[in-house]
């Protein structure tokens, strides 16, 4: 993907300054592998917030245990560095506490399918009003490169010496199946898209899940490299139709060349819909919520 | 061995320590209508001289029952008995079994036919809730009437005059009952009672008990001949009739009370009867007869105990003398004594 | 009118069918209206359908009790084959009511007129036959052997009737009727019998107004104290004995605007809390141990992330599944200790109702103003039992309980964590422009960075640990109290939770036979009152420990903190202790002590 015309540094911190995206990050670097694809992810993130025009305080950023677990500290936002696995019921109470906050979670394959796995069909459920950024690399990179729920078949890694003969999940499928009101995919080498999918499922009202595909640059050499994504992933093709449940999951069948883009969108209430018509049949009313003012 | 004992007076009681002393591995259950352990009906009248606790009268502490290994079944009343199956059926539909079954039911206050329906309206005394009840209802210094005027009235009469209550007794065939009189000994009778400063109408047929109008004395007895007598409360002392409905198609034989022979044993050789429920067959007077009073009633539980527990003894009364005239020109009674 | 001091402790034992708990709650709610103190436990069967033993006993006194009698005054048979284990707890010259006239043949001994002690006094009732005359229906037999009770002695019919109107409100008047019908019979059945027992029911000792007196359950009152406090989200997972929580919670928290969740697990249910409370709200959740032990790692980041949550946690007897339906006091460890790390929580064990209301109220101040999470130690117990409470008429729970960042260092960048004197920081919640922060679970520094230098961790785990002390004098809660004799004593009890109305009863026994003798309830188990606990352990010649559960883990936390031994008294029978029990130990301990001093 190498882009048509130079960019000069320069010319693109110029730009960056002067679009306000800054304002979302802090001033903690980032301590990822250069070249990971969570760079790409903060950029996505910071470009979506600024253009959707989010207030800092109103930005919550939720993260677990893994290489996303610091995520929250470069951002210019609030942000809960939870446990492993617990991202989104922690996200989920904050939802339910304050409506009016954005809820943005991230975190890996690990600890989204692997240890938290069993909060994930609830949340698409009760389509709680949150974006979940998943980062999949197909490996525990943070302690250091260890099998993960997504790893495929075949794949070494040090506690899968001998190699992994686990059947990977597929994340998308999984996700179309639970009932998720927004389900996307977009990969770490194309920042632009990921950077629009990533906007697009901030302002999805409902839960909305994106599968971000990426290498791991440090523990991953041979199997979900750059080179091969690169040379794996296409687009949905143009006449998919995100309204079509059975079709997304068709696509989402197709592993070995996944497609990025939007899978399946539909709009139906949210928890705090539903809470809110609770209070309603029981005679009371919506009250004032924690933190507003 | 179940020995099943019908009845929580003197005789069954007695029988069932006896039963326990001779038998001691095995099963003995009481079966009683009533709601209390066994208490002295004897000391009753005691209620006029303020010992109105039932915990008093009792014979037995509960420890009695537990140390002794007797069940107790109360508030439990036999509508039946199989004497095939060897099974009683309780009144709240519970079947028990026995091996050996000893009737001691004893009898209740007999009342003429002409007077049931007047029943609502008298009092009792022969049992503690009923005997309680009558005291309540009669005011201090109040006017007692007794219908007959039994024995067992007449203990209580002596108690009612000491503690300052009038008494009438309503003379008739059953007066003195079971104390069987003369002509000329009735007459000298009644006068003993008028020395025992109680009234007597004789010579009058009761016909009805009314409630009476006004505020005077609660009752009204009214005669055959249309006079009348009022007082505070009514008492039949006719005698006792034995309770024996119970055994009606038990096959057993049965003139007013259980026929039994000398040994107490029925006609049928796992079930014996006591106390006031039999008839005792008396070789002496070739008849089968009843035998009243505490101690002749304790001779009888102890007596069918014994023979259930292999023995073979007879019953000889101790008392048989009901009623005596002392010289002072009172009547005295040792069936009024206990141990 | 002569006054008797009323202890009437009445058991109602059938099947779940046959309307048990029922009639005891209306016997219960009637009894409090007519201006009864009364204290009630029930026992549910562990199954959930069919026809497991319930009993319902209720203790209905003149005067506020601590505990339910050992023996009961008078049982009543709904059901023989269940409540015939349950008839020797009749004491001495007590009642047992039963059905006369079942409507099948029973066999040998399977009539509960065949299993009573020679001291108790049978009442033989033709239940069902009276229910289908007043009613034309057996449905009723329930109803009819309560107000055959009711009649028995006399209780105040109308407080019956009353009660029973607002029992069945809901459904149609017919209903009612039909019930008062049935009660009324049976009232006018019992008032005709001569009593041979020797229960006796004095009047009310003064006439409370129905509305100050209240009845309610330990979790009834765990949920008026959320209320009160002004809880904002609740997430839980079923669990027993503390369901209840959230059922009524579901039922009362939208009607105030707050919001009730029921989550896919435990671990869900505390990150959603924790989550809730990082976001500013008054949030809770209500498990038992094994939901517990599913919280522990959440709880460690709420201590880390000082994060304020409210947990309840009522016990069972445990560990694992354990006796879901049974009571124990084995979870103090895991309240005060569970978890990894130094992770010091606030735990508070209330010992009544009325504790089980303040103690969730002010839980939620003390979560915010500590930032902190704070455990409520229940038991099944004291979850399900009812008492009379009287709350007062003013709300006393503070709302926004918590410091703020002030406007003053707007400009310096915020530290959520600063270092203070009482180490707690001011609090900034989402929302806030001057407050951005990021809470975590690394060990971090004041602005919330990851900071893991040894300096640093020294200092925020003292400053974790040492704004808890704070909480020692929290306002509006009794966090121990001394009962009994003052000064010197030869024998001091000292219990925690349930436990402790049953050990004040003994006390109050063992004064009456002439013992030097006191109790302390410890409200806070964490952190311990320790200074209060030593002056009082130094007046007391010998220390007994009462508590539900086998090694002492409430003498060991003690023993630990004040560094001398105590008598343990452990009972794991899954009931509450027996007050008798109690009684005995403190006999022996001043017997001991009588027998030292005369060898001396």
């Amino acid at each position: 993907m190498s882009p048509e015309h130079p960019i000069y540094l320069e010319d693109k911190l110029e730009e960056i300054r002067g679009s306000g995206r800054l304002g979302y990050r802090s001033k903690s670097l980032p301590t990822w592998c250069p070249g990971c694809g969570y760079y790409s992810m903060t950029e996505g993130v910071t470009w979506a917030l600024n253009e959707i025009g989010l207030r800092n305080e109103d930005v919550v950023i939720v993260s677990g245990i893994g290489c996303a677990s610091r995520f929250p500290f470069f951002m210019e936002t609030y942000g809960f560095h939870t446990l492993h696995g617990r991202t989104l019921p922690v996200a989920t109470g904050i939802k339910v506490a304050n409506d009016k906050l954005t809820v943005v979670v991230v975190g890996g394959d690990g600890d989204g399918f692997a240890i938290g796995g069993g909060h994930i069909p609830h949340v698409a459920r009760r389509n709680v009003d949150i974006t979940y950024l998943l980062f999949d690399n197909g490996i525990y990179g943070l302690t250091k490169g260890q099998v993960s729920p997504t790893s495929a078949i075949g794949f070494t890694t040090s506690t899968s010496p001998f190699e992994n003969h686990d059947q990977p999940l597929n994340p998308l499928m999984m996700l179309l199946s639970y009932g998720a009101s927004w389900v996307g995919q977009a990969y770490a080498g194309q920042p632009g898209h990921l950077a629009e999918m990533i906007r697009a499922a901030i302002k999805h009202r409902g839960f909305s899940y994106l599968h971000i595909l990426s290498p791991c640059v440090t523990f991953d050499k041979t199997d979900r490299t750059y080179r091969n994504l690169d040379f794996s992933v296409r687009n949905l093709p143009e006449d998919h139709d995100h309204s079509n449940r059975l079709a997304a999951i068709r696509e989402a069948t197709k592993v070995d060349r996944p497609a990025v883009g939007l899978y399946y969108v539909e709009n139906r209430p949210t928890l705090s819909d539903t809470l809110d018509e609770v209070m309603i049949r029981a005679g009371g009313k919506p009250a004032e919520q924690a933190g507003a003012g | 061995m179940h020995h099943v004992i019908i009845g929580n007076g003197v005789a069954g009681s007695h029988a069932a320590s006896v039963l326990r002393e001779r038998d001691p591995g095995s099963q003995i259950t009481i079966i009683s209508a009533g709601a209390l352990l066994f208490y002295n009906r004897y000391d009753l009248p005691d209620l006029f001289r303020g010992r109105c606790d039932w915990v008093d009268y009792l014979v037995y502490p509960p420890a009695f029952y537990e140390e002794n290994k007797i069940k107790l079944r109360r508030k439990s009343l036999v509508t039946e008995v199989d004497t095939n199956k060897r099974t009683l059926t309780l009144a709240h539909r519970e079947v028990v079994t026995y091996d050996q079954l000893l009737v001691a039911t004893g009898g209740v206050a007999y009342v003429p036919e002409r007077l049931l329906d007047s029943i609502p309206l008298m009092h009792g005394f022969n049992n503690f809730r009923v005997a309680m009840a009558m005291r309540e209802a009669l005011p201090d210094g109040g006017v007692v009437i007794m219908l007959g005027g039994d024995a067992l009235g007449l203990d209580l009469a002596r108690t009612l005059i000491e503690t300052n209550y009038k008494v009438v007794v309503v003379a008739g065939d059953r007066t003195f009952w079971p104390h069987e009189l003369t002509q000329e000994t009735r007459s000298s009778y009644l006068q003993a009672l008028e020395k025992m400063h109680l009234d007597v109408v004789d010579g009058k047929q009761v016909d009805r008990v009314e409630q009476s109008n006004g505020t005077g004395p609660a009752r009204r007895v009214v005669f055959d001949d249309g006079s009348d007598l009022t007082g505070d409360v009514v008492l039949p002392f006719y005698g006792l009739a034995p309770s024996v409905d119970f055994m009606s198609h038990a096959g057993i034989d049965i003139e007013r009370g259980v026929l039994v022979n000398p040994q107490l044993q029925t006609t049928r050789d796992d079930i014996w009867a006591a106390g006031d429920v039999c008839q005792i067959w008396s070789p002496e007077h070739n008849t089968y007869r009843f035998y009243y009073g505490w101690k002749n009633v304790k001779t009888m539980g102890d007596v069918a105990a014994r023979n259930m527990t292999g023995d073979d003894v007879t019953f000889t009364t101790a008392v048989d003398e009901i009623l005596q005239l002392k010289p002072d020109g009172t009547i005295y009674s040792p069936f009024w004594e206990y141990d | 009118m002569t006054s008797i001091h009323t202890d009437v402790q009445i058991g109602i034992c059938g099947s779940a069918g046959d309307g048990t708990i029922a009639v005891g709650d209306i016997l219960k709610r009637a009894m409090a209206r007519a201006g009864y103190r009364v204290i009630a436990f029930d026992e549910y069967p562990a199954e959930i359908r069919g026809f497991g033993k319930c009993v319902a006993r209720t203790r209905i006194t003149t005067e506020q009790v601590y505990s339910m009698k050992p023996k009961t005054d008078v049982l009543v048979s709904l059901n023989d084959a269940h409540a015939i284990p349950h008839a020797e707890e009749v004491r001495d010259f007590g009642a047992v009511i039963y059905d006369s006239a079942p409507i099948t043949m029973i066999d040998e001994g399977w009539h509960i007129s065949g299993h009573l002690n020679p001291g108790q006094l049978p009442y033989g009732l033709p239940m069902r036959e009276i229910s289908e005359q007043a009613t034309g229906s057996s449905r009723s037999r329930n109803i009819v052997a309560l107000g055959f009770v009711a009649g028995l002695y006399q209780l105040p019919r109308q407080a019956f009737i009353d009660a029973i109107a607002a029992k069945f409100q809901t459904k149609a008047a017919e209903v009612t009727q039909s019930n008062v019908a049935a009660f009324n019979a049976g009232y006018d059945n019992g008032a005709e019998i001569y009593r041979f027992d020797k229960v006796e029911v004095g009047p009310p000792a003064r006439r409370t107004r129905v509305h100050d007196s209240t009845m309610m359950t330990g979790n009834a009152a765990v949920v008026r104290g959320c209320l009160d406090a002004g809880i904002e989200t609740f997430f839980g997972y079923p669990i027993t004995p503390a369901t209840s929580i959230m059922e009524r919670l579901a039922v009362e928290m939208p009607k105030h605007g707050a919001r009730l969740l029921q989550t896919e697990d435990e671990i869900s249910a505390i990150s959603a809390t924790v989550g809730a409370g990082f976001a500013g709200a008054r949030a809770a959740t209500a498990t038992s141990g094994p939901g517990f032990a599913l919280m522990s790692e959440m709880m460690g980041l709420g201590v880390m992330a000082e994060v304020p949550a409210v947990v309840f946690v009522s016990q069972r007897g445990g560990p694992s599944t354990g006796m879901p339906t049974k009571t124990e006091q084995a979870d103090l460890n895991i309240a005060v200790f569970g978890g990894h790390g130094d992770a010091k929580r606030i735990v508070l064990a209330p010992t009544n109702v009325e504790g089980c209301w303040r103690c969730a109220g002010r839980a939620f101040e003390m979560a915010e103003a500590y930032q902190t999470p704070v455990v409520v130690l229940l038991d099944l117990y004291l979850s399900n039992r009812y008492e009379t409470v009287v709350f007062p008429n003013k709300n006393p729970f503070v709302r926004d309980a918590w410091k703020r960042p002030t406007q003053d260092n707007a400009n310096e960048p915020y530290r959520r964590f600063e270092l203070t004197a009482d180490g707690i920081s001011p609090r900034a919640v989402p929302g806030d422009p001057h407050g951005i922060h990021t809470a975590t679970g690394l060990e971090h520094n004041e602005f919330g960075r990851p900071n893991d230098l040894s300096a640093m961790h020294f200092q925020m785990t003292e400053k974790r640990h040492e704004k808890l002390n704070a909480a020692l004098k929290h306002p509006g809660i009794t966090i121990y109290k001394r009962f009994g004799d003052t000064g010197e004593v030869d024998v001091g009890l000292l219990a925690w939770g349930s436990t402790f109305g049953e050990t004040l009863e003994a006390m109050l026994l063992a004064r009456a036979e002439g013992i030097r003798c006191a109790a302390m309830k410890v409200v806070m188990l964490s952190p311990l009152p320790v200074k209060p606990i030593k002056r009082f352990l130094k007046d007391c010649k010998e220390v007994i420990v009462p508590e539900l559960n086998y090694e002492g883990q409430f003498a060991n936390l003690v023993s630990g903190a004040v560094g001398r031994d105590v008598i343990r008294f452990n009972r794991v029978t899954g009931k509450p202790m027996a007050v008798n029990e109690i009684l005995d130990t403190i006999r022996s301990a001043a017997g001991k002590r009588k027998l030292r001093k005369s060898a001396a």
